[in-house]
């Protein structure tokens, strides 16, 4: 038996400038910061078994892994070669489509846990390309790369998409009272609906053109938000997210609807300095930085207003950022 | 008399004054991150290091969690190796000296943990063998050098150098008891503030 696991993430600023329609002509820029939220595989060898078993939210047994209907299991399985005897499970803190990048946080649990069972080990770099070339060339998700380089190396971290598809690394090295002050100036709001990403990338793909401008000014500020959280100057954070929203909301025009419209201005209105919808937008997480004085006032009024615009299971996520990355926690080595 | 002790004093300053804050940051990121998937922290050292590793475990497992011994369910599990001196000379008598670190080390190593290495030639062949074992299996390594750095200063995922002239041991052992102190210091000052935060 095997035991993985890897961290879902919270994405800042620069999301969308990890594609490669953009990040090609321009470098592309995220910063994003890994979060206690994760996402646990269990890899168990079945000898006595004649199946390949996948157990999420739905059961399958199945005589070879092509015929599974997870695509991430499935084309994880049929690329490392493994065809019977395994049983793999997994299991999530949350909801699937919050926008906090589970999916890739569950790629790299995977692949962390087929590499211990197949007797390899990779770096967290080669981790990192190896779920998104899981997520990218084989499932082919119209997706980009950040979720899966923050899961697999953990922290908090400035992401950097250059031209030959290498992505630089560099930790913000943000001292434990920064990070206390941030985690209780952050607000993590479910908005109890679900969306699928892949929808709403594809939209921002096709528009890249038109919106190359836009998606540049976001990877340009990057810098600018890291230093921001440096000084622990988090008015300065809200506000620039504030302005990376509407930015973003000219990208595409499934990013944000009505509902997500209102609750975003019920939380401005009792206060909070600015955030954003998290992950690829079009539902999922209301991300805000607000004055701790405000915090708790803005946390109630999001409470009602989603009660009021009927969102089912909508509330207060409670986070705080993590250092590890994806990792193998148990491994009974054949015993 | 007091010429000799200002010029070390001042030396010692210089050296402070010069401390790799990027690399100590990113040592105390890697210890965070083996607190929170409960993995173990080794460390290693030949001479008056092992005493800089043992002085700093005693410290580090206890004095972090000082103020909250009895909330905190998860400590720090830090453990200089080898463990005892029967094992460190049955490794050095029976294998040979080269392996009194990177012998004990496999007995224990899992993915989730960290090495601390610490060695002011940063060339003891020991040491390097225990560091590219914890590298053979993705553990991260914080490597504490003096003088050039060494052959260990590359091989480190945190590379703290303490550069002086070489066979300075005097400063370096000092400097590395000082940032070694500082790790305990600031978790112990985190875990402080987590725990003030949890009771308001």
């Amino acid at each position: 038996m095997i035991i993985s696991r890897a961290p879902m993430r919270i994405s800042f600023v620069g999301g969308g400038t990890d594609l490669p329609d953009f990040y090609k002509r321009y470098p592309g820029r995220v910063i994003s910061t890994c979060i206690d939220k994760f996402i646990f595989i269990a890899i168990n060898h079945a000898p006595f078994t004649n199946h390949v078993a996948a157990r999420y939210s739905v059961s399958e047994e199945v005589e070879h892994p092509s015929e599974l209907k997870h695509s991430r299991i499935r084309e994880a399985l049929l690329d490392v070669g493994i065809h019977n005897n395994i049983e793999i499970a997994s299991f999530a803190p949350i909801p699937a489509r919050t926008g906090l990048g589970s999916s890739s946080s569950f790629s790299v649990a995977l692949l962390r846990g087929l590499c211990a069972y197949t007797g390899r080990r990779l770096d967290k770099r080669a981790v990192a390309e190896a779920a998104c070339r899981l997520e990218i060339d084989l499932v082919k998700e119209p997706i980009g790369k950040q979720d899966q380089y923050a899961a697999a190396f953990g922290g908090f971290n400035v992401l950097q998409f250059n031209a030959d598809g290498s992505v630089d690394v560099e930790p913000l090295l943000l001292d434990y009272k920064k990070r206390l002050q941030m985690e209780a100036h952050l607000i993590l709001f479910f908005l109890g609906t679900t969306r699928d990403a892949s929808s709403v990338l594809a939209e921002q793909k096709a528009n890249t053109e038109r919106n190359f401008e836009v998606l540049k000014r976001m990877s340009d500020s990057v810098p600018a938000f890291k230093d921001a959280l440096l000084r622990a100057d988090f008015k300065r954070a809200g506000e620039m997210l504030l302005e990376g929203w509407t930015m973003k909301k000219q990208l595409v025009s499934s990013i944000s609807n009505p509902g997500i419209d209102r609750m975003y201005e019920v939380a401005m209105g009792h206060g909070a300095w600015g955030g954003k919808i998290l992950g690829a937008g079009g539902g999922g997480c209301l991300m805000m930085l607000a004055p701790l004085e405000r915090r708790a006032g803005v946390v109630e009024a999001l409470k009602k207003a989603a009660m009021a615009e009927g969102l089912e299971g909508a509330g207060e996520i409670p986070v705080s950022f993590v250092q590890t990355g994806g990792e193998v926690l148990f491994h009974s080595n054949g015993f | 008399m007091q010429e000799y002790i200002r010029q070390f004093a001042d030396q010692a300053i210089a050296l402070l004054g010069s401390l790799p804050t990027v690399e100590i940051a990113k040592a105390m990121n890697i210890l965070q991150a083996a607190f929170e998937r409960d993995g173990r922290i080794y460390v290693i050292g030949n001479g008056g290091s092992l005493a800089l590793a043992t002085h700093w475990v005693a410290d580090f497992n206890k004095t972090v969690f000082s103020h909250n011994l009895n909330e905190e369910q998860r400590r720090f599990q830090a453990i200089r190796l080898p463990t005892t001196e029967e094992e460190l000379t049955a490794w050095a008598n029976d294998i040979g000296y080269d392996m009194v670190f990177a012998g004990p080390l496999q007995n224990y190593i899992q993915e989730t943990d960290v090495l601390i290495a610490i060695s002011s030639s940063g060339n003891s062949e020991n040491i390097i063998r225990a560091v590219n074992l914890a590298r053979s299996h993705q553990v991260p390594v914080i490597g504490l050098s003096g003088f050039d750095g060494g052959r260990l200063n590359p091989l480190c995922d945190a590379k703290i150098l303490v550069a002086t002239p070489m066979a300075e041991y005097e400063l370096v052992e000092g400097i590395h008891a000082v940032i070694l102190h500082l790790f305990t210091k600031y978790f112990k000052d985190c875990f402080d503030s987590v725990a003030r935060l949890q009771k308001s």
